[in-house]
């Protein structure tokens, strides 16, 4: 039999009344650890901020280009009352960067270059600027430009009211002149230098960064005129295709086109009319000083020169009238047909003179706003992309994708949705590289990183 | 504190804060230029609602300090501290931008991680033990009163054990009497009867007290059960049982007793044990929760200096 | 049979024989004057010389001519021939003692204390202290109520000289026969017991008592210091007069003369005693010298902090402002102490520490000497002698009406606003009534016909329902009872019984609605709180019968009209509550995170204002009561004597050293830092909303609740379980 009682009075009575004022091991650590800890703290902040400067307040690592003098705040802060501003002004960026202005001159304001490059995020791309830098403007357009503009107002994202590329828009063709069936190009046994051929897209196209013969190019090549070379100049990159030019992707084919006269084995060079005149007189002087029987020789009745009107060919009675009727009859075929099998000739206003070539105009960027890398798409087929080329027999018709089959890949916020990315940054650019300027470096390798390895 | 349907404004309240929190973060993130950062309007209007129920959360502490303070209730404060406290850390990682920052940012931000955890920690250790330690600690008493307790405990036992060994002894007496009676009257059969009675009662006392400072003794000295037999339930039943058998029935009620103050030391022990646990977490969350509004208060004056 | 109508006229002498003697009397003489005057002793229980005889013993038996006539009561006759001594007269003589001591006990207290039992004198020298006949002694019972003379009713051999002794010699006419046969004894007024009758006790009684049936109660274990006072000395003073002399010789241990030269203490507040104080000359000062500050109040301190504290912690309004508070301070004398002075003065002829001599509670003031005086310090038998006296009492009520009267009216808040004139007519009219411990004061049901003040001692305020009484309240001195009847004209709606030795100033019920008439504010102020108790009343009985479980009673919680509880499943252990208390209350608690444990609740060691607060009874000054919203509460002037503690069933009440500075006793003038010890309970912060350890919990686990409500649920779903 259990004799103990517990009741209220005896329970209470166990009790030390002041129990609570004293101390007890709990509550005594519990202060100590509120007191200590914090002061471990402090400590610990005063040290670092003596240890590496203000970096212990620094609000996240720097982006990998500017890591370099992640221990000089200086280089990017001004430093004002002996501690560091927390904003950079241009002016510090703009002593290593020059960053010329936008590319639309009516832009309203120029935003600082912090508001759009953040640092101390880690090792981003600088460059990579948020959508919201373009949009704060783009996004409503007409009241952030000073008089109209010809740009959508509202373009809120590559996903949002970005309109289709301007070369796709209606009424929009292919200004090239040089007359180009990819059709034809790509049909089987087409007739190449050797024998017959099966061409590809990269027979004629291909990156302008990559080295090695094109393979229906011909060596015996004279060089061409500069003025001949009418294409846009681009910078050696694989970013865009090389420009097509008839030595490098034509004339293994085409060669035989600008033959003249089956006397020659040789064919006129691929260059202005009066270069050619002046090739084929010096030609057939050669041919009348070498062949003194020329002027017997039938006058090359075989050869049909187009025409509706075949009148009989003068009769040629010396030197000179041989040459011109030779030549003459060289012109009406290169001019009537091997010229203009590509070449849009325009006939002088009069008949004497020598017809001009319309200019090739070939456009090598499609897309003059944006930039486009196509060795980054060099695992896609072309024609997942250019669809309708194979089957293009029109040369006016424009071949570049539109903006949807950009889309299948590029959306915003790419990576987040296992898509490419679709940023503004992706394609555009803010500042109009082309004007940039030199900038003169100010720094030494001292200034940047200090002397020593402490970096004191 | 218990998280129960009394919570029930505070947690619609903080999902529709933190939805709104989140509803303006989202366009907010996406639309700032380069993201969401602290030094933005918005960056900033996170990081002083965040800090603000940071140091309502700390205040709490000192609201503690002075109980009589009228100014508001406790049990108010203590629901603003759970669900701001709980606020607060997704609120600064809005005003982070789910950054960690530079080292003192960092460093605030796992701190604060630390102290959010060890405070969710906490409130579910103070959701759920209270109950089990009423459970299963009848004879709980005050956690700081416990030595003191276990000193009487012992003064109890021990006086329990020396009245039950003086009555036994006092039996000796007795019956001494009674077996000179006996002797004279029925003979000397009657005598050993009686003797070997008394035998037996004389050892009974030494045992109760043997047994007293062998184990009773140590165990009621020392806090914590892990030595002594006697800290385990089923071998101290055990060793009472066999306690009872050698002792005369008229000390059983004693032996009763002195079991009823073992279980009560042990489950003293147990209620230390549950009380560190109990109020352990507290070492980490307090002390860190000051380095926080610290470390806070400095990461706001340098990032707002200008 | 008087012989003062013969007094005038000479009387006939007549001749008669006794036991062979011739002897000459006054005619008219009884056989047994007749011998005693001739040197004659014929033995006797019932008949003393001094009282008229009635012959109901018997043993003056003697042999008258041819018959046995008893001397006591038999004239003698001229010629008569008495004897009474023979063998025959011996044994009828010895036969009626052997028939007496068949129905006494043997040895009765006289016997048993002084060997002086007449009766049983008488058998041994008969020698049938054993009689023959079967000892029947029937339970006739035994009445103790008197403080001076315990009355044993089964010693009684109905003799009749105690009533003689009351009624021929002392015209008291308290005590007469009572009943018939076995059950027949002496019964004091309307058989009441003695201590509650209008007994004088003067003694005559019991000094006339030939047996153990009414024997002085002498008041053991306290010894006396001071000069012994001869009762001639005592007879002398009028409080005394009428008293009987051998039995103040009886109680000369009891009472003795000290002399106080002035300024020297003469007892201590809280200090344990069992005497009380007539002043027989010189003045004495009767004061408080604990401080007077409520115990839970704080200092506001000077600092920053404690303003800004104080300004935190607002303290809008002390609530018990709220009642018009007592200006007065009950105490163990005639007086009342001011509450903003607590000081008074009294004089020859009155009396202090009556309740402290009577019911052995603390001391409630401090009384110091004013001018040398001397005084009387008395056991509580030699004090109820002295308060029965009729000469005392006279002069004790005159004292009061003239003195205390004013301040005991003025001290019960709703008739504060009473005009002088109206307590000058009150004072011919009240009447000061005592009644003994467990007595009735008024009871259930009666026709109300006066209004009560408490002037002593405890009055227990009970309701007859059925299933047992319900303690309402405990009425100390300043309590008033009675009202409800009277306002409403309806029968007492509760019994008030004394719960030790109570006096009450009775109001008659015609003064009553006089006073009401007269002052219409007294009687809205009597009429709203009347029917706020008798509201509580009710709603406590409807808590009461809502109640069915029995366990939920065990650990008295039924009686607690308010519990701490706190819930264990939120509670953390994490002691705010404590400390809330304790920042509450100058950093002591009153509150114990300890105790029982009812359902998952633990009810805190903390106040429960108890239905019954036992702690109230015993109260010396009256510190400790009840707020009319029933809420129990320790004043300021506690004088710590711990009896609150001690009578707390539950360890709420604490008593609590607090430092506090003091005259120096030595150096009149100086203050010195001493410590006093003060009871503290729970106050439920009186000063906030709400009590501050419930306030303070950050767990919502403090409640302060009604356990009957609050435990409603639980408990009909207990007992609907245990049915099931």
């Amino acid at each position: 039999m259990l004799r103990r009682t517990r009741t209220t009075k005896t329970l209470a009575k166990r009790m030390d009344l002041q129990y609570f004022s004293k101390p007890h091991p709990f509550r005594r650590w519990r202060l100590w650890l509120s007191v200590a800890v914090p002061v471990v703290a402090l400590v610990w902040i005063v040290f670092s901020q003596r240890a590496t400067g203000e970096k212990v307040y620094s609000s996240g690592p720097l982006a990998s280009s500017h890591a370099v003098f992640g221990k000089k705040c200086e280089v990017c802060h001004e430093s004002k009352l002996g501690f560091f501003s927390k904003q950079v002004s241009d002016k510090k960026c703009l002593a290593c960067h020059d960053a010329p202005a936008h590319h639309e001159e009516k832009a309203s304001f120029t935003p600082q270059c912090g508001a759009c490059h953040v640092e101390h995020k880690g090792s981003l791309r600088l460059a990579a600027t948020l959508d919201a830098g373009c949009t704060q403007c783009h996004a409503a357009l007409g009241a952030h430009s000073r008089g109209a503009t010809q740009f959508v107002k509202d373009i809120n994202g590559f996903d949002d009211h970005h309109p289709e590329f301007a070369a796709l828009r209606p009424g929009v063709s292919d200004p090239g002149k040089v007359k180009l069936n990819h059709y034809k190009h790509l049909v089987p046994n087409l007739a190449g230098p050797h024998g017959p051929v099966q061409l590809d897209c990269h027979d004629c196209h291909r990156p302008a960064g990559m080295e090695g013969a094109w393979p229906y190019a011909s060596a015996q090549l004279k060089t061409v005129s500069a003025e001949m070379d009418n294409t846009v100049k681009s910078a050696p990159s694989r970013a865009y295709m090389a420009p097509i030019r008839y030595p490098e992707q034509c004339e293994g084919c085409h060669v035989k086109d600008l033959q003249f006269d089956k006397r020659f084995d040789e064919a006129v060079p691929h260059d202005r009319p009066d270069i050619v005149q002046a090739f084929l007189y010096r030609k057939y002087n050669e041919y009348f000083s070498t062949h003194p029987n020329a002027l017997s020789e039938p006058i090359a009745p075989e050869r049909m020169v187009p025409g509706k009107f075949n009148p009989p060919p003068p009769v040629p009675h010396n030197r000179q009238e041989w040459i011109a009727l030779q030549v003459e009859l060289s012109d009406r075929i290169l001019w009537g047909k091997g010229c203009k099998l590509c070449h849009t000739m325009i006939p002088a206003d009069d008949p004497q003179q020598l017809p001009t070539v319309a200019k090739s105009n070939i456009p090598v960027r499609w897309l003059p706003h944006a930039e486009f890398d196509h060795d980054a798409h060099r695992l896609l087929k072309c024609d997942s992309c250019h669809a309708k080329s194979r089957n293009s027999q029109d040369t006016a018709e424009v071949l570049v994708p539109g903006i949807k089959s950009c889309r299948a890949c590029h959306q915003e916020r790419g990576p987040q949705r296992d898509a490419a990315n679709g940023q503004c940054s992706e394609c555009h650019q803010y500042h109009d590289w082309s004007k940039e300027k030199p900038v003169k470096g100010m720094y030494s390798i001292t200034q940047l990183r200090g002397r020593g390895k402490s970096g004191f | 504190m218990r998280i129960d349907h009394t919570h029930r404004k505070w947690f619609i309240g903080s999902v529709i804060a933190l939805a709104v929190a989140l509803v303006v973060y989202i366009p907010y993130s996406r639309s700032s230029p380069q993201g969401a950062t602290g030094g933005s309007v918005l960056g900033l209007t996170y990081g002083s609602l965040g800090s603000a129920f940071m140091l309502f959360a700390g205040l709490l502490g000192l609201r503690k300090k002075f109980p009589i303070w009228r100014v508001g209730r406790a049990q108010a404060w203590m629901r603003g501290h759970l669900w701001l406290g709980f606020l607060a850390f997704p609120i600064i990682l809005f005003h982070a931008g789910f950054h960690f920052g530079g080292a003192l940012t960092s460093t605030l931000m796992w701190l604060f991680l630390v102290v959010f955890v060890s405070g969710i920690f906490g409130a579910a250790l103070q959701h759920y033990m209270p109950r089990i330690a009423t459970e299963q600690i009848p004879m709980e008493t005050i956690y700081e009163q416990i030595d003191r307790v276990r000193g009487q405990l012992l003064e109890e036992a021990a006086k329990l054990v020396e009245e039950a060994a003086s009555s036994l002894a006092g039996n000796v007496e007795t019956a001494t009497e009674l077996q000179r009676a006996a002797s004279a009257s029925a003979g000397t059969m009657g005598g050993l009867t009686v003797a070997s009675g008394l035998q037996m009662d004389e050892e009974a006392a030494v045992e109760l007290r043997g047994f007293f400072t062998r184990e009773i003794q140590p165990f009621l000295e020392h806090a914590g059960s892990r030595g002594p037999a006697l800290g385990d339930r089923n071998r101290a039943q055990g060793m009472f049982r066999q306690l009872r058998v050698l002792l005369p029935a008229n000390v059983h009620s004693t032996v009763d007793d002195l079991e009823n103050v073992c279980e009560e030391k042990r489950q003293l022990d147990q209620q230390s044990r549950y009380h560190k646990v109990l109020h352990g977490w507290l070492l980490v969350h307090i002390p860190l929760s000051y380095v926080v509004l610290l470390l806070g208060a400095v990461h706001a004056v340098f990032a707002l200096r200008y | 049979m008087s012989p003062d109508g013969t007094a005038g006229k000479p009387v006939p002498q007549i001749q008669l024989t006794i036991d062979g003697v011739a002897v000459s009397v006054p005619q008219g003489t009884t056989i047994f004057d007749a011998a005693r005057l001739n040197g004659i002793p014929i033995p006797t229980l019932c008949h003393q010389q001094n009282e008229n005889p009635v012959g109901v013993c018997r043993v003056c038996v003697v042999e008258a001519g041819p018959k046995f006539a008893a001397s006591c009561i038999r004239q003698a006759e001229p010629g008569m021939v008495v004897k009474t001594n023979t063998d025959q007269v011996q044994g009828v003589r010895r036969t009626l003692v052997e028939l007496l001591m068949s129905d006494h006990p043997s040895p009765c207290a006289r016997q048993q204390h002084s060997g002086d039992c007449e009766l049983e004198r008488m058998a041994e020298q008969a020698g049938v202290q054993h009689p023959r006949f079967p000892q029947k002694v029937t339970p006739r019972g035994k009445d103790e109520s008197s403080i001076a003379i315990a009355v044993d009713h089964e010693a009684c051999i109905l003799c009749e000289r105690c009533i003689r002794g009351c009624d021929d010699i002392r015209h008291n006419w308290v005590l007469a026969r009572r009943g018939k046969g076995y059950q027949a004894g002496i019964a004091f007024d309307n058989n009441l017991p003695m201590g509650s009758s209008s007994c004088v006790s003067c003694g005559e009684c019991m000094v006339s008592c030939p047996t153990g049936a009414l024997t002085n109660r002498a008041v053991v274990g306290t010894k006396l210091t001071g000069q012994a006072v001869a009762p001639e000395a005592l007879l002398g003073l009028p409080i005394f007069k009428n008293v009987s002399g051998t039995f103040l010789e009886l109680n000369s241990h009891a009472v003795v003369e000290r002399r106080f030269r002035a300024g020297e203490i003469i007892c201590r507040e809280g200090d344990f005693g069992a005497t009380a104080f007539y002043i027989v000359e010189g003045k004495v000062d009767v004061y408080l010298s604990s401080p007077i500050a409520h115990v839970k109040t704080q200092d506001s301190g000077q600092g920053f902090l404690s303003k800004l504290k104080s300004l935190l912690a607002p303290r809008a309004h002390d609530r018990r402002h709220e009642e018009v508070d007592r200006p007065y301070i009950p105490i163990d004398a005639s007086v009342d102490l001011p509450y903003d002075n607590p000081i008074a003065e009294l004089g020859p002829g009155e009396l202090f520490g009556e309740m402290t001599c009577m019911s052995y509670y603390p001391r409630s003031a401090t009384v110091r000497a004013k001018t040398d005086c001397t005084m009387l310090e008395m056991l509580r038998n030699v004090l109820d002698i002295m308060q029965r006296n009729k000469t005392f009492r006279e002069q004790l009520e005159r004292t009061y009406k003239k003195r205390a009267l004013d301040s005991h009216l003025r001290s019960v808040p709703v008739l504060a606003s009473l005009t002088p004139e109206f307590i000058d007519h009150l004072r011919e009219r009240v009447e000061l009534v005592r009644f003994n411990p467990g007595q009735v004061i008024c009871r259930q049901g009666e026709p109300g016909d006066s209004f009560y003040l408490v002037r002593l001692g405890f009055v227990k305020v009970s309701e007859h329902r059925p299933g047992g009484d319900m303690v309402l309240a405990y009425l100390a001195r300043g309590g008033y009872f009675g009202e409800i009847a009277l306002l409403g004209g309806i029968a007492r709606i509760a019994t008030c019984t004394a719960l030790d030795h109570v006096e009450v100033v009775r109001i008659p019920g015609e003064d009553f609605q006089l006073m009401l008439d007269k002052f219409p504010a007294i009687r809205q102020k009597l009429e709203a709180a009347a029917a706020e108790r008798i509201a509580a009343n009710r709603q406590r009985a409807v808590q009461v019968a809502n109640v069915p479980v029995e366990q939920f009673l065990n650990q008295g919680l039924m009686e607690a009209q308010s519990l701490l509880i706190l819930d264990l499943e939120r509670c953390t252990r994490c002691d705010q509550c404590v400390r809330a208390c304790a920042d509450a209350h100058d950093g002591v608690s009153r509150l114990i995170r300890e105790g029982l444990r009812f359902d998952k609740y633990l009810v805190a060691t903390s106040c429960r204002q108890c239905r019954d607060p036992l702690c109230m009874v015993g109260c010396p000054v009256g510190s400790i009561r009840r707020r009319n919203s029933l809420e129990v509460i320790i004043e300021d002037w506690c004088i710590g004597c711990g009896q609150c503690a001690n009578n707390c069933p539950y360890g709420n009440i604490n008593m609590h050293p607090f430092p506090v500075e003091q005259d120096d006793p030595s150096y009149p003038g100086r203050r010195i830092a001493s410590v006093k010890v003060k009871a503290t309970s729970c106050d439920l912060c009186l000063d906030h909303e709400e009590p501050s350890c419930v306030y303070a919990c950050p767990h919502d686990a403090a409640h302060r609740v009604n356990p009957p409500e609050f435990f409603a649920g639980l408990l009909k779903q207990r007992s609907s379980g245990m049915k099931g």
